[in-house]
């Protein structure tokens, strides 16, 4: 059901959330960049930016304790995480291309073994996305299937309107909920029209026609042709909505310490490399392939979807300039044999 | 504030006359690759190109937008580069010294490389859009300090003039007054806020030509030297050992800087460190090859002042 | 898996540590007791699944479960010292605690195996995770036809297991053959001397009704494969183990994939003729 919420009102919720002590996360600025990040009240989100790193950290965190453990003689004593305390939390002003990788990730944190660590904040997660008015020529979402007014992800979806105001409607029972609950800052949508959506200069890519490329083209040239300049930092991965790949490691003392789970990247060296000092991926064209195989192939062979939403920040943030939006289109060129 | 504009009509003459010296040297034999920049997708960016046959040397450009330094490319972190024989590069003045610093660790030989230097006039910021023109406001903050705007002693100079810039303002020697005018606890606030932005993707690491150890002393686990899960203390440990292990050797490219995601000012630091070798060593980083680094080698005049 | 009302799937079950021995100079076993009794009494694994094994403050490292799924109440397993895990392994003494997750992972199809011959071909340290099934097919011997093992190492004192090596010589229903490289024998050897591969192409088991199952290091089974492929076996009839780099042994953190298979989730057992479908990235 198409709703009006007006900017104050949105204000205004967020903050009715922030006193009943339930985490409002929203883009904010952080020492000039742009991060989705706990709020202290709502005049802290801004909604022209899109923010450095993508929303995923909201379910997957950079860096979490996955439990402890303490060494009395021969004894040892583990002490678990409680799930309870993941916080209730909105997620505010979610672009399409965050929110729409948050489903994306289901599929592998409840693989068979449910992690619970992403699916109990999933649970207590409301989505609240935010169409998107700019775009720049690193945004691709247009390319792989998506748009600027995607509301995949996003249980109440935000589309700003001419004159202030957003129209809200609802894409989940949880959005539903949220609408119900807080009826007073909702009201029945007015004439205004919709701000122009951003038009990402991203032509729509095939990308079964890319993925049956890459099912035959393990062996290619393409390979070192792009990964000769990839220097094998995880910047791509780690500022990436869907990327989600992470390392174990316990750190402390051998008395007592705790083990953790960390953002890690398949462009590291060390990735998959073993004790033995073997490395089935020694050279960067293995690991970057790997990447691209992931996203466009694997992915979609496993779960039926593909690990990118073309949000575009791996082609900013690159220091070596891949342009991950460029090689898709390159290979959707290629001659299928 | 200034947004006065720089002259860069000199990129366009530069771009032809790397494009011609590449062709030439590629053709004639004498170099196996040139390691260069090229346009890429997105409006005015540029990224590395290594090319290997004379055909490729069209696509060579300098632009304001070519703010890498190559010098990362011929290292031996990065095995993938084919160096079957002489090789070319592209360099700025500060990726020269880069080079140089190479040179003096044995890591490089002079005569296994064809330096195309660039007369540079600057290059963007990494906080500007790739299209964006380059003034004194979107200029690189390590530009503004620059002595190197025409390298010397390589094997091609485009014979360009630089046209004379405005004046701009030292940022790095600014913001390195403001801190050390800082009690040393308002220092540690302000390392301890910037270091816990840090997320471990490690592209400091990666893109600096003088980080070339095969593995890292970071990256080994036996022992562990350094925590590896972004967290406050580790990631403070892990950029104060990468800037010891450059005091010294940093020729000041600021790539470790212009590359993190998180915007952490990291070439204060090695700025800081260069200040102090130069006090203590009257080191600098330079075009002159320098086989006795101030920190591998010591005199007994050496400043113990430290030695309390 | 067993019984459980823990929802962390990256907490261990707490072990003991009951035996400790030494197989060869750098190989060792560690039998474990799962600490919790209803644990203990419950859990359950089949043969070819692995688990990733915690010496906490270092970390975990991933090996099969060498113990056989038929003998309960203990579960076993086997590794040398490389990195920094199980070089802290090898500290643990007797009374130790220890940490284990799992069972993850595929297992060998055994119930496919009922009815036929089988031939287990390993090299080195590599026998564990065919040990398992070894015992457990011995353990439920009159359901298979021919059990032969064809089993080497570089040298005598690198072979592992020596005292079942014995028992499976000395038993009536299955046929050993174990070997050394040229110059591993000592003086006292009463097996074979050659190269896996060789020996097994000279004891030339019928492909008839017959199940290969190889682990060896990659050198072995490059040659190994074509010896079978030899003596008549399809690669449908042809079962291997394959490891990778892995850190949380569920399919979740990405690492252990070759090509869209992930080893801890697809295997770690495959046929040949799965492992000729994969891309070279192991």
């Amino acid at each position: 059901m198409l709703k009006y919420i007006s900017r104050q009102n949105l204000n205004a919720l967020m903050d009715k959330f922030i006193a009943a002590g339930i985490r409002v996360v929203a883009p904010r600025m952080n020492a000039g960049i742009p991060l989705y990040e706990p709020l202290k009240n709502s005049n802290e989100m801004v909604v022209d930016q899109l923010p450095r790193r993508s929303a995923k950290e909201a379910f997957f965190p950079v860096c979490e304790e996955i439990m402890s453990y303490e060494k009395e003689g021969q004894q040892v004593k583990l002490t678990d995480v409680d799930a309870a305390r993941f916080p209730e939390t909105v997620l505010v002003g979610v672009r399409p291309c965050d929110a729409a990788a948050i489903p994306v990730l289901d599929a592998v944190f409840s693989w068979d073994y449910k992690d619970e660590f992403f699916l109990e904040r999933r649970r207590k997660t409301t989505i609240i996305g935010l169409a998107c008015t700019t775009a720049d020529d690193a945004c691709f979402c247009t390319a792989v299937g998506l748009s600027p007014a995607e509301t995949r992800g996003s249980d109440l979806f935000l589309a700003p309107l001419d004159g202030g105001g957003y129209a809200c409607e609802s894409y989940s029972a949880k959005g539903e909920a949220l609408i119900a609950a807080n009826g007073d800052l909702f009201s029945e949508p007015n004439n205004s029209k919709p701000l122009p959506l951003a038009a990402p200069q991203a032509d729509k890519i095939d990308l079964k026609k890319v993925k049956s490329w890459l099912d035959e083209h393990f062996e290619d040239p393409l390979w070192d042709g792009i990964a000769v300049r990839c220097v094998g930092c995880g910047a791509c991965a780690f500022v990436c909505p869907a990327c989600h790949c992470f390392d174990i490691v316990d750190e402390g003392t051998e008395k007592a310490g705790k083990r953790r789970k960390s953002w890690d990247a398949c462009g590291f060296w060390k990735f998959t490399h073993h004790a033995s000092g073997y490395n089935p991926r020694d050279l960067q064209p293995k690991r970057y392939r790997n990447r691209i195989m992931h996203k466009f192939k694997y992915y979609d062979d496993k779960f039926g979807q593909t690990l990118c939403t073309g949000c575009g920040r791996c082609v900013r943030i690159c220091p070596v300039g891949i342009d991950i939006a460029a090689i898709i289109e390159e290979i959707s060129k290629k001659e299928i044999s | 504030m200034s947004t006065q504009s720089l002259d860069t009509s000199i990129y366009t003459v530069i771009t032809e006359a790397i494009q011609i010296e590449a062709k030439r040297v590629l053709s004639e034999g004498q170099v196996s690759a040139i390691v260069g920049y090229a346009a890429a997708r997105r409006k005015g960016s540029a990224q590395p190109i290594i090319i290997t046959d004379a055909a490729g040397a069209d696509k060579l450009i300098f632009t304001p937008a070519c703010v890498n330094n190559l010098a990362v490319y011929l290292t031996k972190a990065k095995k993938e580069i084919p160096r079957t024989g002489k090789v070319g590069i592209v360099v700025k003045g500060c990726d020269l010294k880069a080079l140089i610093g190479l040179m003096g660790e044995s890591q490089l030989k002079r005569e296994d490389l064809h330096l195309i230097g660039i007369p540079c006039a600057g290059v963007l910021a990494s906080t500007v859009q790739p299209a964006t023109e380059l003034t004194a406001e979107s200029i690189a903050s390590k530009c503004c300090e620059c002595d190197a705007h025409l390298p010397t002693g390589c094997d091609y100079l485009p014979n360009v003039a630089l046209p004379p810039g405005p004046q701009l303002e030292n940022r790095y020697g600014v913001e390195i007054a403001r801190l050390e005018a800082l009690t040393p606890a308002g220092r540690w606030a302000y390392w301890k806020e910037q270091f816990a932005k840090c997320i471990k993707c490690y592209a400091c690491r990666q893109v600096c030509p003088f980080c070339f150890c095969e593995q890292c002393l970071c990256d080994r686990n036996k022992p562990q030297m350094v925590d590896t899960t972004p967290r406050p203390a580790g990631n403070t440990a892990w950029h104060i050992v990468r800037a010891m292990h450059l005091a010294g050797r940093c020729a000041g490219c600021a790539e470790c800087e212009r590359v993190c995601p998180m915007d952490i000012p990291l070439n204060l630091l090695n700025r800081k460190m260069a200040i102090e070798l130069k006090e203590l060593f009257g080191y600098e980083a330079g075009f002159e090859v320098n086989d006795k680094g101030p920190l591998t080698t010591f005199t007994e005049k050496d400043d113990q002042s430290f030695i309390k | 898996m067993c019984d459980t009302t823990n929802t962390n799937i990256y907490l261990p079950y707490l072990t003991t540590v009951t035996e400790v021995i030494d197989e060869t100079p750098d190989v060792r076993t560690l039998r474990l007791v799962f600490q919790d009794e209803q644990v203990r009494d419950s859990f359950s694994f089949r043969a070819g699944q692995f688990g990733e094994y915690s010496a906490f403050g270092a970390g975990e490292a991933t090996f099969c479960i060498a113990s056989s799924p038929t003998r309960t109440g203990y579960i076993e397993c086997s590794f040398r010292s490389v990195g920094r895990v199980t070089e802290e392994l090898r500290r643990l003494e007797v009374g130790d605690s220890m940490g284990f997750r799992g069972a993850y992972g595929n297992s060998y199809p055994i119930e496919e195996f009922y009815g036929k011959n089988l031939v287990f071909v390993a090299g080195g340290i590599a026998l564990p995770p065919l040990r398992t099934l070894i015992w457990n097919c011995l353990d439920l011997r009159n359901k298979f036809g021919d059990i032969t093992i064809v089993y080497g190492a570089r040298t005598e004192a690198d072979l592992v297991y020596k005292r079942e090596l014995l028992e499976w010589q000395e038993r009536g229903d299955v046929r050993l053959v174990k070997t050394v490289d040229p110059g591993g024998n000592g003086p006292e050897w009463d097996g074979k001397v050659g190269f896996v591969p060789t020996i097994l192409e000279e004891t030339a088991p019928s492909a008839e009704n017959t199940i290969a199952l190889v682990c060896g290091p990659p050198i072995m089974i490059k040659f190994t494969l074509p010896v079978l492929e030899k003596l008549g076996f399809s690669d449908e009839q042809v079962y291997t183990t394959l490891e990778n780099r892995m850190k949380c042994g569920l399919g979740k953190c990405g690492r252990c994939n070759v090509g869209n298979v992930y080893v801890c989730k697809d295997g770690p057992v495959f046929t040949a003729k799965q492992i000729k479908a994969m891309p070279m990235e192991f």
